[in-house]
């Protein structure tokens, strides 16, 4: 199964809030899916993200790739009661109605985030002619979806929403604060689809580095949720290792992982620290061949 | 309405108690109302009743144009016009009058919560059946929305309601279904409904709340009014526990009504 959605960044597998809820998911159930990121292709126009390949068939929407995965026997919410089933619709429709249409405007309708954090990511994600087109494209999608389903009377602009768009989705942060409490998972100890949706939608909203937005402010004072966003990224995106392997032990991996990363990036960057120097105009000897590390950096900003 | 005018008019409402005169305003009752605004009409004068505050229901035909926000039913109180279950909600809360004060966050949370999945799905499939469908919007939407009207407005009209849903739908992402999976979402929401009920006579513990109101004003309009197709009725019939909610609603709100 290959699964097709946007690349990662600010330290999450994904940027797109839906691809995120299906790489959650993934994870939670065990599914077996390789991820190929539509960034620098052709993709990035045709292609509505996510989408899941599984042979012949292809399924897009967040909510229709879960179902197929549960069809397929990949399902996290096996040992949920019906209630607590009921009560994941609840939410689900909930983040969907609140804290969506927030989400969209902060991200593409705002004009300070637009220009300085969304448009630059996604238009240098996209090959040549579509780096025009693709954010543009995006950003006129939220704000129809937006003006269409919150919007109204003719009369109203998107100016007169945004308050009201904003005071829901603080409400809906709130709601969701008291209903996780001081627990890891919405449901008892391991995660369900539920805690997919609503890691998805808030992940992007903690971890990107927004200039304006009080909605992120927010949610940073909401302790408990950023705890949860932050417990899953370490538990299930930290390692190289896939599915849902005993906690503990990940975690002391995972903390080992880190720390050689750490040490790895400390003598990259004091290699490329020596590199600048060497390449300094007042010392000026020649460097004919590039040096591997810095190639493997692949970041092209001189010294 | 914007929040200044939200927190302007919940201090203006505080100060004044609830007039005798309030009046409900809706589309024509027999001709002209449609499944969706005659469900959140009926929401509307549930969760009055419930509070016990009396109000005169009045159809109009232009109710729609009337409403400050484009949508019925709308309350006129005193000298303010609120409109839809939610803005009325906070402004009989204003009034100190409200159903839900017993409840803790946790609670307060899970309401918020189901009211959204009815919102989001019965709602919407409502809208669906009525406009999307074209047997259904031929037959009945188009004719009873233009009632009123004479010729070429009534077409116009209708046609152009029409198109505002169809382009709401996909906006949201509903214009790619088909009937068949409208008619699975209702169920499923209707099975979510039915286990949160359970075999409490209402949704939190034994008194009613605003999410009582709006699932008895949606599934009754639902299960009492003629479509061209009775779909959706029986997918609710399947759930023996909100027909008995429904009736024991039915019996102790509106039993001068029906006697």
């Amino acid at each position: 199964m290959e699964l097709r959605c946007w690349g990662g960044d600010w330290g999450l597998p994904s940027v797109h809030a839906e691809s995120l809820v299906v790489l959650a998911y993934c994870k939670f159930s065990g599914a077996n899916v390789t991820v190929s990121p539509i960034d620098w292709t052709w993709r990035t126009l045709t292609v509505t993200t996510p989408e899941l390949v599984c042979g012949d068939s292809t399924v897009t929407e967040p909510a229709d790739i879960l179902n197929f995965l549960r069809k397929q026997r990949f399902n996290a919410d096996y040992e949920l009661t019906a209630r607590q089933g009921a009560d994941t619709m609840a939410y689900v429709a909930l983040v969907e109605e609140k804290l969506r249409p927030a989400l969209l405007h902060t991200f593409w309708v705002d004009a300070e985030n637009y220009a300085n954090l969304t448009r630059p990511w996604f238009a240098s994600r996209s090959p040549f002619p579509l780096n025009f087109l693709v954010p543009s494209r995006h950003a006129n999608n939220a704000l129809c979806r937006i003006l269409l389903s919150k919007v109204e009377s003719p009369l109203y602009s998107i100016t007169e929403v945004e308050g009201k768009l904003y005071s829901d989705a603080k409400e809906c942060l709130n709601l969701l604060s008291h209903r996780l409490g001081g627990d890891h998972y919405f449901f008892g100890n391991s995660p369900s689809s539920l805690d997919a949706f609503v890691f998805g939608f808030m992940a992007p909203l903690h971890k990107a580095a927004l200039p304006s937005c009080p909605l992120q402010s927010h949610l940073r004072q909401l302790a408990n949720l950023t705890g949860f966003i932050d417990n899953i990224l370490a538990v299930y995106f930290s390692g190289s290792q896939p599915g849902s392997p005993v906690p503990v032990q990940e975690t002391v991996d995972a903390n080992l992982q880190k720390l050689t990363q750490l040490v790895n990036k400390e003598s990259n960057l004091i290699e490329k620290m020596d590199d600048n120097l060497r390449s300094s105009p007042q010392l000026k000897p020649r460097r004919p061949e590039p040096k591997p590390c810095l190639a493997n950096e692949g970041s092209s900003t001189p010294a | 309405m914007s929040l200044a005018a939200e927190a302007f008019v919940s201090q203006i409402a505080a100060v004044e108690p609830w007039p005798e005169n309030a009046t409900l305003y809706q589309p024509l009752k027999d001709d002209q109302i449609l499944l969706s605004d005659c469900a959140s009409s009926l929401a509307v004068q549930t969760y009055l009743r419930m509070c016990g505050l009396p109000v005169q229901v009045a159809c109009k035909a232009n109710a729609e144009y009337m409403s400050p926000s484009g949508k019925v039913p709308f309350v006129h109180v005193g000298n303010q016009v609120v409109s839809e279950l939610g803005p009325i909600v906070q402004f009989t809360k204003a009034k100190g009058h409200s159903l839900s004060d017993g409840l803790d966050d946790v609670q307060r949370a899970e309401m918020k919560a189901y009211m959204e999945l009815v919102h989001n799905m019965l709602l919407t499939a409502e809208l669906y059946v009525q406009w999307c469908d074209d047997s259904t919007a031929a037959e009945i939407s188009r004719p009873r929305y233009s009632s009123p009207y004479s010729w070429p407005l009534n077409h116009i009209l209708a046609y152009q309601k029409q198109w505002d849903v169809r382009r709401k739908m996909k906006a949201i992402g509903w214009g790619g279904k088909c009937l068949e999976q409208v008619y699975e979402d209702v169920s499923q929401c209707c099975q979510a409904l039915s286990q949160r009920l359970g075999t409490q006579p209402y949704f939190f513990n034994k008194h009613p709340t605003e999410l009582d109101a709006l699932v008895f004003g949606h599934l009754f309009t639902i299960l009492t009014t003629q479509l061209t197709s009775s779909e959706l009725a029986e997918r609710i019939k399947r759930c023996s526990n909100l027909l008995a909610f429904c009736k024991h609603i039915e019996h102790t709100y509106f039993k001068d009504k029906s006697a």
